[in-house]
Protein backbone atom coordinates (compact mmCIF):
# COMPACT_ATOMS: atom_id res chain seq x y z
CA UNK A 1 0.00 0.00 0.00
CA UNK A 2 3.02 2.42 1.19
CA UNK A 3 4.51 1.75 -2.42
CA UNK A 4 1.39 2.32 -4.51
CA UNK A 5 0.87 5.53 -2.77
CA UNK A 6 4.15 6.88 -3.03
CA UNK A 7 4.47 5.88 -7.02
CA UNK A 8 1.33 7.90 -7.15
CA UNK A 9 2.61 10.77 -5.69
CA UNK A 10 5.24 10.66 -8.75
CA UNK A 11 2.44 10.40 -11.14
CA UNK A 12 -0.90 11.61 -9.96
CA UNK A 13 -0.91 12.99 -6.28
CA UNK A 14 -4.59 14.15 -7.14
CA UNK A 15 -6.03 10.80 -7.66
CA UNK A 16 -4.78 9.21 -4.63
CA UNK A 17 -8.01 10.01 -2.35
CA UNK A 18 -10.61 9.80 -5.29
CA UNK A 19 -9.47 6.06 -6.17
CA UNK A 20 -9.53 4.96 -2.32
CA UNK A 21 -12.65 6.54 -2.03
CA UNK A 22 -14.22 4.68 -4.89
CA UNK A 23 -12.80 1.88 -3.67
CA UNK A 24 -14.73 2.06 -0.44
CA UNK A 25 -18.02 2.70 -2.59
CA UNK A 26 -17.64 -0.32 -4.22
CA UNK A 27 -17.70 -2.27 -1.27
CA UNK A 28 -20.72 -0.68 0.02
CA UNK A 29 -22.33 -1.76 -3.15
CA UNK A 30 -20.88 -5.11 -2.91
CA UNK A 31 -21.93 -5.42 1.07
CA UNK A 32 -25.17 -4.22 0.13
CA UNK A 33 -25.43 -7.21 -2.66
CA UNK A 34 -23.58 -9.32 0.42
CA UNK A 35 -26.05 -8.46 2.65
CA UNK A 36 -29.45 -9.55 0.48
CA UNK A 37 -27.65 -12.96 -0.50
CA UNK A 38 -26.32 -13.89 3.27
CA UNK A 39 -29.82 -13.01 4.07
CA UNK A 40 -31.66 -15.53 2.05
CA UNK A 41 -28.39 -18.25 2.72
CA UNK A 42 -28.53 -17.89 6.54
CA UNK A 43 -31.98 -18.13 6.81
CA UNK A 44 -32.19 -21.23 4.62
CA UNK A 45 -29.28 -22.49 6.05
CA UNK A 46 -31.24 -22.23 9.42
CA UNK A 47 -34.10 -24.05 7.58
CA UNK A 48 -31.31 -26.78 6.70
CA UNK A 49 -29.96 -26.89 10.42
CA UNK A 50 -33.65 -27.45 11.82
CA UNK A 51 -34.25 -30.07 9.94
CA UNK A 52 -31.64 -31.82 11.04
CA UNK A 53 -30.48 -32.49 7.22
CA UNK A 54 -27.01 -30.60 8.59
CA UNK A 55 -25.67 -33.33 11.58
CA UNK A 56 -26.83 -35.82 8.75
CA UNK A 57 -24.00 -33.96 5.86
CA UNK A 58 -22.09 -33.45 8.81
CA UNK A 59 -21.97 -37.74 10.06
CA UNK A 60 -21.62 -38.10 6.62
CA UNK A 61 -18.15 -36.17 6.27
CA UNK A 62 -17.58 -37.06 9.68
CA UNK A 63 -14.31 -39.64 8.70
CA UNK A 64 -13.10 -37.14 5.89
CA UNK A 65 -13.28 -34.02 8.47
CA UNK A 66 -11.85 -35.93 11.44
CA UNK A 67 -8.54 -36.64 9.50
CA UNK A 68 -8.49 -33.46 7.84
CA UNK A 69 -9.00 -31.36 10.55
CA UNK A 70 -8.44 -33.57 13.62
CA UNK A 71 -11.77 -32.25 15.74
CA UNK A 72 -14.72 -34.21 17.00
CA UNK A 73 -17.21 -31.07 17.92
CA UNK A 74 -20.43 -32.21 15.87
CA UNK A 75 -20.84 -28.40 16.01
CA UNK A 76 -17.94 -27.50 14.76
CA UNK A 77 -17.70 -30.37 12.19
CA UNK A 78 -21.37 -29.27 10.92
CA UNK A 79 -20.19 -25.92 10.01
CA UNK A 80 -17.43 -27.42 7.64
CA UNK A 81 -19.83 -29.85 6.43
CA UNK A 82 -21.94 -26.97 4.61
CA UNK A 83 -18.45 -24.61 3.92
CA UNK A 84 -17.25 -27.64 1.96
CA UNK A 85 -21.07 -28.87 0.04
CA UNK A 86 -21.61 -25.44 -1.15
CA UNK A 87 -18.28 -24.60 -1.90
CA UNK A 88 -18.40 -27.26 -4.25
CA UNK A 89 -22.00 -26.50 -5.85
CA UNK A 90 -20.07 -23.31 -6.71
CA UNK A 91 -22.30 -21.48 -4.09
CA UNK A 92 -19.17 -19.19 -3.11
CA UNK A 93 -22.14 -16.90 -1.18
CA UNK A 94 -23.28 -19.50 0.71
CA UNK A 95 -20.32 -21.09 1.85
CA UNK A 96 -18.80 -17.71 2.88
CA UNK A 97 -21.15 -17.10 6.49
CA UNK A 98 -20.53 -20.90 7.39
CA UNK A 99 -16.63 -20.55 7.09
CA UNK A 100 -16.31 -17.60 9.08
CA UNK A 101 -18.25 -19.64 11.69
CA UNK A 102 -16.64 -23.00 11.09
CA UNK A 103 -12.74 -20.05 11.80
CA UNK A 104 -14.49 -18.86 15.07
CA UNK A 105 -15.14 -22.36 16.57
CA UNK A 106 -11.68 -23.57 15.59
CA UNK A 107 -10.14 -20.21 17.12
CA UNK A 108 -8.58 -21.18 20.44
CA UNK A 109 -8.11 -17.60 21.74
CA UNK A 110 -4.74 -17.62 22.03
CA UNK A 111 -4.06 -15.47 19.15
CA UNK A 112 -2.34 -18.23 16.60
CA UNK A 113 -3.11 -19.82 14.14
CA UNK A 114 -4.12 -23.62 14.56
CA UNK A 115 -3.38 -26.10 12.07
CA UNK A 116 -7.03 -27.04 11.51
CA UNK A 117 -7.74 -23.22 10.40
CA UNK A 118 -5.01 -23.36 8.16
CA UNK A 119 -6.67 -26.82 6.26
CA UNK A 120 -9.84 -25.30 6.29
CA UNK A 121 -8.16 -22.06 4.33
CA UNK A 122 -6.65 -24.10 1.80
CA UNK A 123 -9.27 -26.57 1.72
CA UNK A 124 -11.86 -23.47 0.63
CA UNK A 125 -8.72 -21.95 -1.74
CA UNK A 126 -8.70 -25.08 -3.91
CA UNK A 127 -12.38 -25.91 -3.61
CA UNK A 128 -13.86 -29.08 -5.85
CA UNK A 129 -16.12 -27.23 -7.88
CA UNK A 130 -18.98 -29.83 -9.13
CA UNK A 131 -20.44 -26.75 -11.39
CA UNK A 132 -18.81 -24.00 -12.00
CA UNK A 133 -21.86 -21.79 -12.58
CA UNK A 134 -20.99 -18.45 -12.83
CA UNK A 135 -18.40 -19.56 -15.83
CA UNK A 136 -20.87 -21.24 -17.27
CA UNK A 137 -23.13 -18.55 -17.60
CA UNK A 138 -20.45 -16.17 -18.57
CA UNK A 139 -19.38 -18.69 -21.19
CA UNK A 140 -23.48 -18.98 -22.60
CA UNK A 141 -23.67 -14.97 -22.37
CA UNK A 142 -20.49 -14.84 -24.85
CA UNK A 143 -22.22 -17.40 -27.11
CA UNK A 144 -19.89 -19.82 -26.53
CA UNK A 145 -21.08 -23.10 -29.01
CA UNK A 146 -21.02 -25.23 -26.17
CA UNK A 147 -20.60 -23.59 -22.38
CA UNK A 148 -21.12 -26.25 -20.20
CA UNK A 149 -18.15 -27.79 -22.40
CA UNK A 150 -15.50 -26.29 -19.44
CA UNK A 151 -17.24 -28.19 -16.73
CA UNK A 152 -15.05 -31.80 -17.14
CA UNK A 153 -12.08 -30.05 -17.10
CA UNK A 154 -12.67 -28.16 -14.07
CA UNK A 155 -13.66 -30.97 -12.19
CA UNK A 156 -10.96 -32.53 -12.74
CA UNK A 157 -8.46 -30.20 -12.28
CA UNK A 158 -9.73 -28.71 -9.51
CA UNK A 159 -9.69 -32.28 -8.00
CA UNK A 160 -5.82 -32.78 -8.47
CA UNK A 161 -5.37 -29.27 -6.80
CA UNK A 162 -7.82 -30.45 -4.31
CA UNK A 163 -5.93 -33.28 -3.21
CA UNK A 164 -2.88 -32.03 -3.75
CA UNK A 165 -3.54 -29.34 -1.46
CA UNK A 166 -4.54 -31.18 1.23
CA UNK A 167 -1.41 -33.38 1.20
CA UNK A 168 0.56 -30.19 1.31
CA UNK A 169 -0.39 -28.68 3.79
CA UNK A 170 -0.38 -31.84 6.10
CA UNK A 171 3.35 -31.89 5.05
CA UNK A 172 3.55 -28.49 6.01
CA UNK A 173 1.90 -28.68 9.39
CA UNK A 174 4.62 -32.01 9.99
CA UNK A 175 7.82 -29.79 9.31
CA UNK A 176 6.20 -26.91 11.14
CA UNK A 177 5.27 -29.12 13.88
CA UNK A 178 9.17 -30.23 14.01
CA UNK A 179 10.67 -27.30 14.19
CA UNK A 180 8.15 -26.24 16.92
CA UNK A 181 9.66 -29.06 19.13
CA UNK A 182 13.44 -28.51 18.34
CA UNK A 183 12.59 -24.72 20.18
CA UNK B 1 -29.05 -26.21 -18.96
CA UNK B 2 -28.82 -28.36 -16.17
CA UNK B 3 -27.15 -25.78 -13.99
CA UNK B 4 -29.75 -22.88 -14.01
CA UNK B 5 -32.19 -25.77 -12.36
CA UNK B 6 -29.70 -26.82 -9.40
CA UNK B 7 -30.16 -23.66 -6.92
CA UNK B 8 -34.03 -23.68 -7.04
CA UNK B 9 -34.43 -27.15 -6.87
CA UNK B 10 -32.33 -27.16 -4.07
CA UNK B 11 -34.28 -24.32 -2.78
CA UNK B 12 -37.43 -26.71 -3.38
CA UNK B 13 -36.27 -29.61 -1.72
CA UNK B 14 -35.17 -27.71 1.98
CA UNK B 15 -38.47 -26.18 2.12
CA UNK B 16 -40.05 -29.57 1.09
CA UNK B 17 -38.15 -31.65 3.50
CA UNK B 18 -39.06 -28.62 6.35
CA UNK B 19 -42.55 -29.48 5.59
CA UNK B 20 -42.14 -32.94 6.09
CA UNK B 21 -40.53 -32.36 9.46
CA UNK B 22 -42.70 -30.29 10.37
CA UNK B 23 -40.52 -26.90 11.37
CA UNK B 24 -42.29 -23.13 10.81
CA UNK B 25 -40.34 -22.44 7.94
CA UNK B 26 -41.25 -18.90 8.12
CA UNK B 27 -40.32 -18.29 11.66
CA UNK B 28 -36.79 -20.38 11.48
CA UNK B 29 -36.27 -18.24 8.43
CA UNK B 30 -36.28 -15.15 9.39
CA UNK B 31 -34.25 -16.36 12.94
CA UNK B 32 -31.34 -17.66 10.46
CA UNK B 33 -31.63 -14.05 8.31
CA UNK B 34 -31.16 -11.98 11.38
CA UNK B 35 -27.68 -12.82 11.24
CA UNK B 36 -26.67 -11.65 8.36
CA UNK B 37 -26.70 -8.12 8.65
CA UNK B 38 -24.44 -8.42 11.75
CA UNK B 39 -21.99 -10.39 9.87
CA UNK B 40 -21.87 -8.27 6.99
CA UNK B 41 -21.25 -5.14 8.91
CA UNK B 42 -18.48 -7.11 11.07
CA UNK B 43 -17.08 -7.84 7.56
CA UNK B 44 -17.27 -4.52 6.46
CA UNK B 45 -13.72 -2.96 7.25
CA UNK B 46 -11.67 -5.90 6.36
CA UNK B 47 -13.42 -5.78 3.02
CA UNK B 48 -12.67 -2.11 2.40
CA UNK B 49 -9.08 -2.29 3.63
CA UNK B 50 -8.56 -5.17 0.77
CA UNK B 51 -9.85 -3.19 -1.76
CA UNK B 52 -8.32 0.14 -1.01
CA UNK B 53 -5.22 -1.74 -1.48
CA UNK B 54 -6.10 -3.69 -4.82
CA UNK B 55 -7.13 -0.15 -6.14
CA UNK B 56 -3.79 1.68 -5.35
CA UNK B 57 -1.95 -1.23 -6.89
CA UNK B 58 -3.94 -0.86 -10.21
CA UNK B 59 -4.19 2.75 -10.12
CA UNK B 60 -0.23 3.04 -9.32
CA UNK B 61 0.38 0.71 -12.27
CA UNK B 62 2.45 -1.47 -9.84
CA UNK B 63 -0.24 -3.78 -10.76
CA UNK B 64 0.90 -3.51 -14.01
CA UNK B 65 4.87 -3.67 -13.43
CA UNK B 66 4.08 -6.78 -11.32
CA UNK B 67 2.87 -8.73 -15.02
CA UNK B 68 5.17 -7.43 -16.91
CA UNK B 69 7.69 -8.93 -14.95
CA UNK B 70 6.10 -12.34 -14.46
CA UNK B 71 4.65 -13.02 -17.24
CA UNK B 72 7.92 -14.26 -18.97
CA UNK B 73 7.99 -16.75 -16.27
CA UNK B 74 4.57 -17.91 -16.53
CA UNK B 75 5.49 -19.12 -20.58
CA UNK B 76 8.48 -21.35 -18.93
CA UNK B 77 5.54 -23.06 -16.84
CA UNK B 78 3.14 -23.82 -19.92
CA UNK B 79 0.97 -20.92 -18.82
CA UNK B 80 -0.21 -19.02 -22.04
CA UNK B 81 1.03 -15.10 -21.79
CA UNK B 82 -2.18 -14.00 -22.82
CA UNK B 83 -3.88 -15.20 -19.06
CA UNK B 84 -0.98 -13.95 -16.94
CA UNK B 85 -3.04 -10.76 -15.93
CA UNK B 86 -5.91 -12.54 -14.98
CA UNK B 87 -3.60 -15.40 -12.97
CA UNK B 88 -2.15 -12.41 -11.13
CA UNK B 89 -5.34 -10.71 -10.58
CA UNK B 90 -7.32 -13.42 -9.32
CA UNK B 91 -6.00 -13.73 -5.94
CA UNK B 92 -7.27 -10.41 -4.68
CA UNK B 93 -10.47 -9.58 -6.56
CA UNK B 94 -13.15 -11.68 -7.52
CA UNK B 95 -15.65 -9.22 -10.01
CA UNK B 96 -12.28 -7.82 -11.77
CA UNK B 97 -11.23 -11.40 -13.00
CA UNK B 98 -14.64 -12.02 -14.22
CA UNK B 99 -14.33 -8.58 -15.40
CA UNK B 100 -11.06 -9.78 -17.48
CA UNK B 101 -12.50 -13.39 -18.31
CA UNK B 102 -14.92 -11.69 -20.07
CA UNK B 103 -12.15 -9.64 -21.69
CA UNK B 104 -10.34 -12.67 -22.36
CA UNK B 105 -13.58 -14.17 -24.12
CA UNK B 106 -13.80 -11.18 -26.28
CA UNK B 107 -10.80 -10.97 -27.67
CA UNK B 108 -9.88 -14.27 -28.58
CA UNK B 109 -12.78 -15.82 -28.65
CA UNK B 110 -15.45 -18.20 -26.45
CA UNK B 111 -13.86 -21.30 -28.22
CA UNK B 112 -10.19 -21.07 -28.66
CA UNK B 113 -7.86 -22.57 -26.21
CA UNK B 114 -6.92 -19.70 -24.44
CA UNK B 115 -10.48 -18.87 -23.67
CA UNK B 116 -10.89 -22.68 -22.22
CA UNK B 117 -8.33 -22.57 -20.12
CA UNK B 118 -9.03 -19.38 -18.75
CA UNK B 119 -12.56 -20.85 -17.66
CA UNK B 120 -10.95 -23.43 -16.24
CA UNK B 121 -8.71 -21.31 -14.24
CA UNK B 122 -11.27 -19.54 -12.66
CA UNK B 123 -12.62 -22.51 -11.45
CA UNK B 124 -8.74 -23.73 -9.55
CA UNK B 125 -7.86 -20.69 -8.62
CA UNK B 126 -9.58 -18.68 -5.65
CA UNK B 127 -9.58 -14.70 -4.57
CA UNK B 128 -7.52 -15.82 -1.82
CA UNK B 129 -6.63 -12.05 -0.14
CA UNK B 130 -10.29 -11.65 0.19
CA UNK B 131 -11.36 -14.91 1.69
CA UNK B 132 -8.32 -15.24 4.08
CA UNK B 133 -9.33 -11.11 5.39
CA UNK B 134 -13.18 -12.38 5.10
CA UNK B 135 -12.62 -15.57 7.00
CA UNK B 136 -9.87 -14.65 9.61
CA UNK B 137 -11.88 -11.47 10.18
CA UNK B 138 -13.87 -12.85 13.03
CA UNK B 139 -10.84 -14.78 15.07
CA UNK B 140 -8.42 -13.69 17.67
CA UNK B 141 -5.90 -15.10 14.95
CA UNK B 142 -2.86 -12.14 14.41
CA UNK B 143 -0.33 -14.05 11.91
CA UNK B 144 -1.20 -16.35 9.11
CA UNK B 145 2.07 -17.84 9.54
CA UNK B 146 2.73 -19.89 5.83
CA UNK B 147 -1.18 -19.86 4.85
CA UNK B 148 -1.33 -17.29 2.25
CA UNK B 149 2.46 -18.25 0.45
CA UNK B 150 0.75 -22.09 0.80
CA UNK B 151 -2.75 -20.92 -1.03
CA UNK B 152 -0.92 -18.75 -3.82
CA UNK B 153 1.66 -22.03 -4.48
CA UNK B 154 -1.37 -24.06 -4.65
CA UNK B 155 -2.93 -21.70 -6.98
CA UNK B 156 -0.33 -21.30 -9.06
CA UNK B 157 -0.32 -25.22 -9.09
CA UNK B 158 -3.66 -25.12 -10.04
CA UNK B 159 -3.39 -23.00 -12.64
CA UNK B 160 -0.21 -25.09 -14.46
CA UNK B 161 -2.73 -28.45 -14.39
CA UNK B 162 -5.60 -26.35 -15.67
CA UNK B 163 -3.88 -25.50 -18.77
CA UNK B 164 -2.51 -28.92 -19.18
CA UNK B 165 -5.70 -30.61 -18.84
CA UNK B 166 -6.96 -27.68 -21.62
CA UNK B 167 -4.30 -28.86 -23.65
CA UNK B 168 -4.99 -32.81 -23.73
CA UNK B 169 -8.85 -32.82 -23.84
Amino acid sequence: MICSVTALIFTEPGIILTEMTNASMDVLRLCAELLAIYTIWMGLLEIVDQTGLGNKLANLLKPLIRWLFKIDDPQTSKYIALNISSNMLGLGNASTPMGIKAMQRLDDGSGVITPAMIMLLIVNATSIQLLPTTVVGLRATAGSTSPSDIIFPTLIATIITCITGVFLTKLCQKIFNKKGAEK
Amino acid sequence: MISAYIIPVLIIAILIYARVKKIETYNVFVKGAKGAFDLVLSIFPFIVTIMIMVALMRASGLMDIIISVLAPAFGVLGIPIEVSELVLLRPFTGSGSYAILNDIYETYGVDTYISRCASVIMGTSETIFYVAAVYFSQTSVKKLSYAIPLALVLSLFGTIVACLICKIL
